[in-house]
């Protein structure tokens, strides 16, 4: 494989951004130009999985991965040092401040929810420099993560210094290439409902707004269900409730829960009985299973609980033993905040992934997508409690997944399980006084084995809003437009995944819009 | 309580003697002249639009008269006489009892919640209220949210239920629980320095969820479509940042407010369920334009001129007739309803007759007495109905076998695991309620390969189907909550169940308003057969009685065509 450097690959991005309102013949010949004679579906042979951690409520990314050269900082600070319970993070190196003293960097009193007591953000060198934009006035960039955050970057074994873990700068949903003049002249087809939550969840999971039927996820699976055989039901699997991320035109979400499956207590099972009658339980089994009702609810309701039945048991069986048994719990981790020691909601669902990954060989599945999913992050106020609580978890939880990966009975499945994060939308730059609002373009964190990982991939933007003087030509308002499209992510995925670029231009029908179809963050 | 039990019990003796009646016509061409109205099947068709679940005595009351006069006799129910703040409130004093640090928690809003929900005589008051609950949605799932405040915005919505919309929009708007929500309480204006902006929060999610949704709608509540049939946006991202400055300035209630208290100092004991109150110095006077309004900047501070302005707006946008009753239509009677039933009830919604608009008594009357709701062969139809709420299924089963709680406080504690119901009250995991009107399920399912809407299926996966058929077992055998606090009583089934015709009939009459099919009545009767009776042995037959009714109310309850309301 060639590596070729992100800066090639964002200055070719640029060409094609200019040449695609010159309409769709250009990218088509373009992309054929590309990728040449890649067409031919790659056969897949090993396992290997996807996991989505969706961020719902829509995440702060400016909280979470920071410019850190003067110019960008300034801005940052100068927008969020402002308010009754500023949300600006404190700069790279600023150590932790205690409760009760004055910041040196602020002059406020440090509380345990202020960002001064968290100490400065977490400096991240990405192994590429990513380019100085067009209005940041500096010769070179550096990044940092939330200061809450060190369990992913900390140590020469965290996900970052391991290089398994990356950062996608700026990517929101996106039909076309977008200027931030496009964006305010409404002069390109944009995503419908931007900044609507329901909508946008429902866009980046499927490219449509709420009432979508189908996702991404799910029209992967549908590709690989054949291979999965017997077990084609767990080819997508959610351990966060109904997601049309994982809906397919054949492929059907299955809820999988963080303990045992639930077994329907009278489950047909020979010998079962209901209050000590076999003919009642078997009655009973063949009742709540009925697809042969009238009504159309009836029947959807009915195939669901088949569902359920038909395959709790296996599932529970292969998940109470070999390497599956044996996958180490999450520990509990500590809010930032409150110092509140407790279970992670969402090292408690990838625990459960890590165990479906572990029972993969069981159960005879080689391709599976998972959904997995923590919310709270609508931080409209309470931001600095809030946030830093959820950046925690979050890096906690990746962090505990990587780990298990390592060792899943003897084997390091890592460089198999790619997992990646989406949110409805990221937050406005500016602070409403202790929290953000709903915006567009975010940054996203990817993370495995086969990612080319201790890297920023994609254009990471000017920040700041407009001044007499300063026109970010990033930002319209105080909302980022997109660079990179959801759906070129979801494409760069599905070529490692095993999927043909023909599939990938049916699953994402914008994705012809778009010069690069992969934006190179697989090996 | 007593009273209402003890109604219960004599009109069960009486159907009892009567035979237990028609499994769906009501009228069985025996037996005295059939009382003028509804027949049994349509008073419990009624009652499953219209109630926390059919009973013998409200499948009574509804025959006694017209489905009309039922409806204006619950409009003027007036809700229980304890409301649930009172309830919290003693609640906490007797906790404090033994505990003087004790506070309230979801568990004891519920409390109350399901005291209410059971055994409220209001009962189509209480299942508007319900409505309301999912439509200006505060959760108890996150902790801004505060019990006590939980209940005196409960109260609210129970006491606005057949008022105006304008009226209970305002109230919504001024309520601290949402205003903590939704984020605006203690919302200031934008900085000289243009900076900081207002919180937009309340702003988008008022437009959108609760008055005029996405996209600009015809009275029929399709949306308007430009010339390509791409949906016309009802509003913008200038009309959120217009709106959000009407949303400055208010904060907690405090008879001396201050600095502080606008922040959340010095906090009153009632500041919680009393109505926010306006703080002129942090309410935004620049110029506030919205969806056509325009207030123009003032050098004097208005709050509440500003806020009428705005909720004026909101209420008479021609969006909110068909948005609301659409919405309203789906949570008591079909998930897809015909454009034309949606005209019909907005336009009660815009004008009850008497020139009023947003007239909820009218609206709700109009929604029910609806022939899309009343008439049995429109119910026919595969596509009509919805998927039963996970917790009016246990309303359901708690008022037709005489749930009762052993402690008298309806100790239920929450069904929200996805092993439980997968649903509580108060509880949706975000202002987006539990589910989305909109929600199709996926293209392999029968409803979503013809793109139709099913609200309730979005919390339906195979982890909750399992949970909800154990949770009712359980429920039927023991109990639910605290201690199985709250038990089923099947005594006036178990007196029929040697007599398995009559025993289906009658969960056909409570459970199923008279629609089981042959297939389900062959599987209860099998069922019930499946228990032998002994002639001899009085202790094995009493067993094998509670057995059959404890069996045949599971399935039942389970069945895939129980679980649709149509």
């Amino acid at each position: 494989m060639t590596r070729y450097s992100p800066a090639t690959r964002r200055h070719l991005l640029k060409m094609m951004a200019a040449a695609a309102p010159l309409g769709v013949a250009a990218p088509f010949a373009l992309q054929m130009a590309t990728l040449g004679s890649a067409a031919a579906q790659t056969v897949p042979t090993s396992y290997k999985a996807l996991v989505c951690i969706f961020l719902f409520g829509g995440n702060d990314s400016n909280n979470m991965v920071l410019a850190t050269d003067s110019d960008s900082w300034s801005r940052y600070f100068a927008a969020r040092n402002t308010g009754n319970d500023p949300i600006a993070l404190m700069p790279p190196g600023t150590a932790p401040a205690a409760v009760g003293s004055v910041s040196p960097v602020t002059a406020r009193t440090v509380t345990r929810s202020t960002p001064e007591f968290l100490g400065g953000v977490l400096p991240i060198t990405p192994l590429t420099p990513n380019p100085v934009p067009a209005g940041t006035n500096a010769s070179s960039r550096s990044f940092a993560l939330h200061p809450a955050m060190s369990p992913l970057v900390q140590g020469a074994a965290s996900p970052w210094n391991a290089g398994r873990l990356a950062v996608l700068a700026n990517v929101g949903p996106l039909i076309v290439p977008t200027t931030k003049a496009q964006y305010s002249n409404r002069s390109v087809s944009l995503p419908p409902n931007l900044m609507s939550h329901n909508d946008q969840v429902s866009i980046w999971q499927s490219g449509a707004a709420e009432g979508a039927k189908r996702g991404w996820g799910g029209l992967m699976a549908d590709t690989m269900l054949a291979q999965n055989g017997s077990s084609a039901v767990f080819t997508a699997v959610s351990a966060n409730g109904n997601a049309v991320f994982l809906a397919g035109n054949t492929a059907v979400q299955y809820q999988i829960n963080t303990s045992a499956q639930p077994a329907v207590l009278p489950n047909a099972a020979s010998g079962s009985t209901l209050y000590g009658s076999q003919t009642a339980a078997l009655t009973l089994a063949e009742s709540i299973r009925d697809v042969s009702g009238t009504s159309l609810f009836a029947q959807d309701h009915g195939a669901m609980t088949r569902r359920a039945m038909d395959s709790a048991q296996a599932l529970n069986t292969a998940f109470a033993s070999g390497p599956a048994a044996s996958i180490s719990a999450p520990t509990n981790y500590t809010n930032p905040v409150t110092g509140v020691v407790e279970a992670n909601t969402l090292a408690t669902q990838l625990n459960t992934v890590a165990r479906s990954v572990a029972a993969a060989t069981a159960l005879g599945v080689t391709r599976q997508v998972f959904f997995v999913g923590l919310g709270g992050f609508d931080t409209h106020d309470n931001q600095n409690t809030t946030h830093t609580n959820l950046m925690a978890k979050l890096a906690h939880a990746m962090a505990y997944f990587d780990g298990v990966l390592g060792n899943i009975g003897g084997l390091n499945m890592r460089g198999s399980v790619t997992t990646f994060t989406m949110s409805d939308f990221s937050r406005t730059f500016t602070s409403n006084g202790d929290g953000t609002d709903h915006a567009w373009g975010g940054h996203q964190l990817i993370m495995g084995g086969a990612v080319r990982g201790r890297d920023v991939f994609g254009q990471f933007p000017t920040v700041g809003v407009d001044r007499a003087g300063f026109s970010n030509p990033d930002m319209s308002g105080n909302i980022l437009v997109p660079t990179t499209s959801v759906y070129q992510v979801g494409s760069t995925l599905g070529k490692w995944f095993g999927l043909a670029d023909s599939q990938l231009l049916t699953i994402f029908p914008n994705l012809g819009n778009f010069s690069r179809r992969d934006l190179g963050f697989m090996v | 309580m007593a009273r209402r039990i003890s109604i219960l019990i004599l009109a069960c003796l009486f159907l009892a003697a009567c035979g237990g009646g028609g499994s769906g016509g009501g009228s069985t061409g025996t037996g005295p002249a059939p009382i003028p109205g509804p027949t049994e099947a349509e008073a419990g068709r009624l009652l499953a639009q219209g109630t926390f679940g059919a009973t013998e005595a409200g499948i009574e009351a509804v025959r006694a008269g017209t489905t009309e006069s039922w409806i204006r006799a619950q409009i003027n129910t007036p809700p229980p006489s304890v409301s649930h703040q009172a309830y919290l409130d003693a609640r906490l004093a007797e906790l404090r009892v033994t505990s003087p640090n004790a506070t309230l928690s979801y568990d004891h809003f519920i409390e109350s919640w399901w005291l209410a929900s059971v055994t409220g005589p209001d009962q189509l008051r209480e299942r508007v209220a319900f409505v309301y609950s999912q439509i200006f949605v505060i959760s108890l799932a996150s902790d801004v949210v505060d019990p006590r405040g939980a209940g005196a915005y409960y109260d609210m919505l129970t006491a606005n239920a057949f008022g105006n919309y304008r009226d209970l929009l305002e109230k919504v708007t001024l309520n601290p629980m949402m205003g903590r929500y939704l984020t605006y309480l203690g919302n200031m204006k934008e900085d000289a320095a243009g900076t900081r902006t207002p919180d937009e929060n309340y702003a988008r999610e008022v437009m959108q969820l609760m008055t005029l949704g996405l996209y600009q709608l015809n009275l029929d509540g399709t949306p308007k479509t430009d010339i390509s049939g791409k949906p016309l946006a009802a509003y913008t991202s200038a009309d959120i940042s217009g709106l959000a400055k009407v949303f400055t300035g208010w904060s907690w209630y405090s008879p001396a407010p201050s600095t502080s208290t606008f922040f959340g100092g010095n906090p009153d004991p009632d500041s919680k369920v009393r109505q926010m109150i306006f703080y002129p110095q942090y309410h935004s006077t620049s110029q506030k334009a919205f969806l056509g309004a325009t207030l123009p900047a003032s050098a004097t501070v208005d709050g509440p001129g500003d806020l009428k302005i705005a909720l004026d707006t909101l209420f008479n946008h021609p969006n909110t007739g068909p948005f609301v009753s659409r919405q309203l239509i789906q949570r008591l009677v079909t998930s897809n309803p015909s454009p034309a039933y949606v005209q019909r009830v907005a336009g009660v919604f815009n004008n009850n007759g008497a020139g009023v608009r947003g007239d909820m008594g009218a609206v709700v009357t109009a929604i029910l007495m609806d022939p899309e709701a009343r008439n049995a062969t429109a119910a026919d139809d595969p596509a009509y109905g919805k998927l039963r709420e996970p917790v009016i299924r246990m309303t359901h089963m708690m008022r037709a076998f005489q749930g009762s709680s052993l402690s008298g406080k309806w100790q239920v504690r929450t069904t929200g695991a996805n092993t439980s119901l997968g649903q509580a009250p108060l509880l949706a995991s975000s202002v987006f309620n539990f589910w989305r009107p909109g929600y199709v399920p996926p293209a392999t399912t029968v409803l979503g390969s013809r793109n139709l809407a099913a609200p309730e299926f979005q919390i339906v996966n195979e982890v909750t189907n399992a949970g909800y058929v154990n949770v009712i077992e359980q429920t039927i055998s023991s109990g639910i909550g605290t201690g199985n606090d709250v038990r089923l009583s099947l005594s006036n089934e178990v007196l029929i169940a040697d007599k398995p015709d009559q025993l289906a009939d009658r969960l056909d009459r409570l459970l199923m308003a008279g629609q089981m099919s042959g297939t389900l009545r062959k599987r209860v009767l099998d069922t019930l057969n499946a228990y032998a009776i002994s002639p001899t042995d009085l202790t094995q037959a009493n067993q094998a009685k509670t057995n059959r009714v404890k069996a045949a109310v599971l399935l039942v309850m389970t069945s895939p065509e129980y679980l649709v309301q149509r």
